[in-house]
């Protein structure tokens, strides 16, 4: 469970890959935290593809949210596929975290 | 483990002596349970200290010398495998909590309901001999898959397996797990006045902390269910209590509703979790709105709406999991939720266990050798027709 990044303006964005789940969330936040410096102060979760995200793996996003947060940058998730916006829905995700159809969608709204 | 297990009953109270001894006669003759009686905290402990064989303890709250509180921080120290149990007055929310807070497995209430007491204490006991197996098995195996046995051991005794079932109801429950991960329960509160509490609820991640996070969940929600009733401010109120002290992120999905059997009405309260169905005797369903709730414990002062509906004679509600929508077949394709209404399109569902088996049957068939990667559970409750 990779995590690849890239800079868009002053945003970092994230992106991974493959279902998110109990078996390697682990992996996934290792991944993100490595990526994610303490000195960011915007940083997008491009989700466009992943195909499958268990509650296990929304956890790791909560915690990445969590910590962005102690450190006052700002996090969006971005790009999430029909199933993965239904399962933000049902858990009230999408109103603790920023949901965005697009990359550019999301850095433009970090940007503010 | 093997009985008799000995029972440490501790109590002010002479009189609890003979009556504990009168009405669990049966089974004390049966060899099941030894009982030992202490009058007080101190007591307790010079108990502890002396008669090493002690499995569990019962205690009362409020006593002379040392309280049940107090005794609860103590019995650690004499043996940290000791199960506590603790009584207390009806909806006592503040002492249940700091109960629970010090480590009591699970609670009773005021006036002693002999019935619930013996169910209480065999899951107590249960859980004991399985974690004691857990713990000594734990040096032969690798940790982590050691962990996973100590959480599903775990997962497993803190689920009901008999269901009162009531006049003009029935209930029906089970859990289907994951081999490795999983962090779904559900429970049944009987309350007074004959209301029904249903709960099902899925915890973010596996192991050891999630089972315990699990454990603390549904202590906290049959709490909470019995102390203030409301769905919606009974969600609120487990919340606030997961809230704290949780940095590790840890959130888990609840729906719960209560059960109204003298008119069949329904409210209930969803704190992230997948929507129920309801389902009617001809086999039409429709999926309860979504209310918006967050999944509990991510962040405090959070409220939750509460609903409600009628069920009508030959109604049933069918509350679910993720395991069972999410599951895969080998092409990829999750079950979902129209699949999910079909079963009911050709099978009854006012016997909750055949409506259970028959989601259970489907997932399976549907599933193929694709590996069940999350727990699947289920729980319904049907009005009956007359």
């Amino acid at each position: 469970m990779g995590v690849t990044t890239e800079r868009q303006d002053n945003t970092l964005i994230a992106k991974s890959e493959g279902r998110i789940d109990g078996a390697n969330a682990r992996e996934f936040q290792d991944a993100l935290d490595a990526a994610i410096d303490s000195s960011e102060r915007a940083v997008v979760l491009d989700l466009e593809e992943v195909s499958y995200i268990s509650s296990a793996g929304l956890r790791v996003i909560l915690l990445t949210a969590k910590s962005l947060q102690k450190q006052d940058a700002k996090f969006a998730v971005c790009s999430l596929s029909e199933s993965i916006r239904e399962i933000f829905e049902i858990s009230g995700f999408d109103q603790i975290i920023a949901v965005h159809d697009s990359r550019d969608e999301a850095v433009d709204a970090l940007k503010n | 483990m093997e009985p008799p297990y000995k029972i440490l009953v501790v109590d002010d109270e002479p009189d609890l002596e003979p009556l504990m001894l009168q009405r669990m006669r049966r089974h004390i003759r049966a060899g099941r349970y030894t009982f030992v009686f202490a009058q007080n905290g101190i007591e307790a402990l010079e108990r502890l200290n002396e008669q090493d064989d002690i499995d569990m303890v019962l205690s009362d709250i409020n006593m002379p010398r040392m309280d049940g509180l107090t005794l609860l921080e103590q019995i650690p120290k004499v043996d940290p495998n000791i199960r506590a149990v603790i009584v207390s007055a009806y909806g006592d929310m503040k002492n249940i909590r700091t109960a629970m807070n010090r480590g009591a497995f699970d609670f009773v209430t005021k006036p002693l309901d002999f019935a619930d007491l013996k169910i209480t204490i065999d899951r107590t006991l249960s859980h004991m001999t399985e974690w004691r197996e857990a713990l000594s098995s734990r040096d032969k195996l690798v940790a982590l898959q050691n962990e996973l046995n100590v959480a599903s051991q775990i997962q497993q005794s803190i689920l009901p397996t008999e269901f009162a079932q009531g006049d003009n109801y029935r209930i029906y429950g089970s859990m289907d797990p994951a081999r490795n991960v999983g962090g779904d329960f559900f429970d049944v509160v009987h309350m007074e006045g004959g209301f029904v509490g249903l709960a099902i609820a899925d915890v973010s991640d596996k192991g050891v902390p999630a089972a315990l996070f699990m454990m603390s969940t549904r202590t906290l929600l049959k709490g909470s269910a019995i102390g203030i009733g409301d769905p919606g401010k009974v969600l609120g109120e487990v919340n606030e209590l997961l809230e704290e002290d949780n940095d590790a992120g840890m959130f888990v999905t609840v729906f719960y509703a209560v059960y109204n059997p003298s008119n069949g009405e329904l409210a209930f309260a969803n704190g992230g979790h997948n929507s129920p169905l309801i389902v009617h005797a001809d086999g039409s369903s429709t999926f309860l709105p979504l209310t918006k709730g967050i999944a509990l414990g991510v962040m405090p002062g959070l409220s939750y709406q509460e609903q409600s509906i009628k069920l009508a004679p030959g109604d049933t509600v069918f509350l679910y999991t993720d395991g069972v929508t999410e599951a895969m077949n080998t092409e990829g394709e999750e079950f979902g939720e129209e699949r999910l209404q079909q079963v009911f399109a050709t099978v009854s569902p006012q016997d909750p266990q055949a409506a259970n088996e028959a989601v259970f049957a489907a997932v399976r068939e549907f599933a193929g050798e694709t590996p069940q990667s999350d727990d699947i559970t289920c729980l319904a409750l049907s009005r009956s027709e007359s």
